[in-house]
């Protein structure tokens, strides 16, 4: 394991030195419609393929087999073979290496994170292109995910596996320290009194730790959202090139010293910084509460013997909710093959967002559907009477205020912020003072910033 | 007598218990390759009742078999490509006489202190160019040169007697069949060493054959290993487990095969 993981550091490093070549050697990028050199024209018998490199293992991947699979045998043009490609990192790293040769992909599945990196890549057609074309009515699409998609008015890629942050909680364990189970933590203070009621100690060991939250750059942003503030300026970084960071502001100490106190109270369970760790942690009941994405409520759900509870994610007593920016990934054009082969993998786009095939993707995945009218299938409200928990991730999405805050930010470096974040929170839970902890966080991120848009405009 | 019976006790539980930590790790992913998703995540030690789904599903998810083919054809190749090389140049630089001979070979040697994986995007860069992805080509031809190689038969090539080289000349041996017929003989060892060592680095290789395949074609098993894991979501680790233990059946066979040769190999090439 520690080789993958330095596998991905290398690719990550390797990739850095690749975007820096990139973006010197193209500065015209912008303007991805300009045609240049494409792949030919590959045909199955008489079906043109679609090559769809995606990032999705394990059950995952199963379910996006069978879709895959379904619209191959519903239509008599386009053939999409779907290749996996290794993790979001390292199908990006492919995908920016690639040039244009006959298995060059119509379609990369790419983390929302990498959003401005792939507008700027130079390899992309924008969506938005093909709506026009085909008058594609996007209102139907689920807008607090478009939001995020959109820059500058113009859709850059087709959302897919849309996915938001929760508050999942152990609802026995609640019931056990004379909690209401039915009654989750929204505020700091309901959280703070009940991860402490929940926190269960043995000597000087403790058995159960009322909260936790996985040491991942996302939930900072998810905690920071929610609240209003921006993570970098320029509204975002959305009207223009961002230059400083915000999150810094008292948005974020707000969520460092909550986590902080509860740090110190003995409240919060430290695991690291893998999905695994901390929810192997609540299944085997050390940790009452949690944050986690939504994707993986259902899993949560089945595997637990015990009730399970999904909320929306806290914020500051003082403040009100303005919901959350969505997590996932999205699907981008490239500009690397034929006009025909892209009439194809716009095909299979306009297929995924349909309400029939996100019924089936939502229920199957637990990520969140692009298309709301999906909620009205019958297969969706069969499987929210089995699991109303569900619920809850949906409304906490469509409650969100499309606002710069919810929409996230946009700039290239967040995965280097996002290890930023990681480390300033690590060497708070190790005793340093959670404001400077913070100011470390951001002085990192502009450095980034500084360094990456200087590349930029040469 | 009684004294060294007590010592040999010493000795042999300080080895149990090493072997004991060493195996847990392989005795635990073979535990839970057999456990249900729920034993797993209460972290049980031993399966509560013993599941064999999980095999099934290592096999559904992905093309196993066809995985395994192809590492093993992958594994095959640079395996004897990097013999043939290997022997070839170690007998130039142990054998023939030239000038400018060690500062060759020390630069052949300095190579490897550069990682492989910093020159990774340069020789994807030209695998590509060549049209190479997805074939077999680029994932064992990158390969064939390996200054460790060199390195580990040159020094073992060097205690040769010179009387075999003269009696083979006597004998109106060329280089070729000096190589061959007595060289290669009398270093069987280390070539089961390189042969092994190479073989096993093919077989684990993650990246590379990541980079340069793109669809299943080609594709070797520890991709299929990464495909068992879910981002964002839970990983069945029940699945993953099972392909793991499946894959290293291999290794592990290859490893008592040529167990004692490599540990002669080895120490031979290292303290000579």
């Amino acid at each position: 394991m520690t080789l993958l993981k330095k596998g991905t550091a290398v690719l990550a490093a390797g990739f850095m030195a690749m975007s820096l070549a990139a973006c010197s050697s193209n500065s015209s990028s912008g303007n991805a419609s300009e045609k240049k050199e494409v792949a030919p024209v590959e045909k199955e018998g008489d079906k043109t393929v679609v090559r769809f490199w995606h990032a999705m293992g394990g059950d995952t991947q199963k379910v996006l087999g069978d879709i895959v699979q379904d619209y191959n045998e519903s239509q008599e043009k386009y053939e999409i073979k779907a290749e996996f490609q290794g993790t979001y990192e390292e199908s990006l790293t492919k995908f920016r290496s690639t040039k244009t040769s006959k298995t060059a992909p119509a379609l990369v599945q790419s983390s929302e994170i990498t959003t401005k990196y792939m507008i700027d890549s130079g390899k992309i057609t924008p969506v938005q292109e093909w709506m026009d074309k085909d008058n594609y009515d996007t209102s139907q699409l689920e807008e607090a995910i478009t939001n995020y998609y959109t820059v500058d008015d113009k859709m850059y890629s087709m959302p897919f596996n849309s996915s938001t942050p929760v508050l999942i909680y152990n609802k026995d364990a609640f019931k056990e320290a004379g909690l209401d189970p039915e009654k989750a933590p929204r505020t700091y203070s309901e959280l703070q009194k009940a991860a402490k009621a929940l926190t269960k100690k043995e000597g000087n060991s403790t058995k159960q730790y009322g909260f936790s939250m996985l040491n991942y750059g996302w939930f900072f942003e998810e905690l920071l959202a929610t609240q209003g503030g921006l993570y970098v300026d320029q509204e975002n970084g959305r009207e223009g090139t961002a230059e400083k960071a915000k999150f810094q502001g008292k948005e974020g100490e707000r969520v460092f010293n909550l986590l902080n106190d509860m740090n110190k109270e003995g409240s919060l369970g430290n695991y690291g910084t893998n999905w695994d760790d901390i929810r192997a942690a609540f299944q085997s009941k050390q940790v009452a509460m949690y944050l986690d994405s939504s994707a993986g409520v259902r899993n949560t759900i089945d595997t637990a013997d015990f009730n399970v509870g999904v909320a929306y994610i806290p914020h500051p007593d003082e403040v009100d909710s303005e919901g959350v920016i969505i997590g996932g990934a999205s699907l981008w054009m490239t500009n690397m093959v034929s006009d025909e082969t892209q009439q194809g993998a716009w095909d299979f786009m306009k297929y995924l967002a349909t309400k029939e095939v996100q019924a089936k993707w939502h229920t199957g995945t637990g990520y969140s559907s692009i298309n709301p009218d999906a909620y009205e299938e019958e297969l969706v409200k069969e499987q929210y009477k089995k699991y109303p928990q569900l619920q809850v991730t949906v409304e906490q999405l469509q409650s969100t205020k499309k606002s710069p805050a919810t929409q996230g930010a946009l700039i290239t470096v967040l995965p280097e912020s996002r290890e930023a974040i990681v480390k300033a929170l690590e060497s708070m839970y190790e005793g340093k003072d959670p404001k400077q902890a913070l100011k470390e966080a951001a002085e990192a991120t502009e450095r980034a910033m500084k360094l990456s848009n200087r590349t930029a405009q040469k | 007598m009684k004294e060294i019976r007590s010592k040999k006790f010493i000795f042999y539980t300080l080895l149990i218990i090493s072997a004991l930590v060493i195996f847990f790790p392989i005795f635990y992913a073979i535990s839970v390759s057999f456990m249900s998703e729920g034993d797993v995540r209460a972290r049980k030690l031993w399966p509560s009742d013993f599941t064999f789904s999980n095999y099934g599903s290592a096999f559904e998810q992905m093309p196993l078999l066809h995985y395994l083919k192809n590492s093993f054809i992958v594994s095959s190749v640079v395996m004897i490509g990097q013999l043939i090389l290997s022997s070839l140049a170690a007998y130039t630089f142990a054998f023939l006489q030239f000038k400018g001979r060690n500062v060759l070979f020390f630069i052949f040697i300095s190579t490897m202190l550069i990682p492989w994986e910093a020159t990774m995007i340069p020789n994807f860069l030209m695998v590509q160019g060549l049209g190479w992805t997805n074939s077999y080509a680029g994932l064992t031809i990158p390969f064939f040169a390996t200054a460790f190689g060199i390195f580990l038969l040159r020094q073992h090539f060097l205690t040769v007697p010179y009387e075999l080289r003269e009696a083979s000349l006597i004998e109106g041996l060329g280089h070729f069949g000096f190589l061959t017929r007595v060289v290669v003989p009398y270093c069987k060892t280390s070539f089961i060493t390189l042969g092994v060592y190479s073989f096993l680095t093919t077989w684990n290789m993650y990246l590379w054959p990541l980079l340069v395949t793109s669809d299943d074609s080609a594709r070797t098993v520890q991709i299929g290993m990464k495909q068992l894991r879910s981002q964002e979501m839970a990983t069945d680790w029940g699945g993953v487990m099972a392909g793991a233990t499946i894959i290293v059946i291999p290794t592990l066979i290859l490893l008592f095969l040529g167990q004692k040769q490599l540990q002669q190999g080895l120490t031979k090439g290292a303290i000579k």
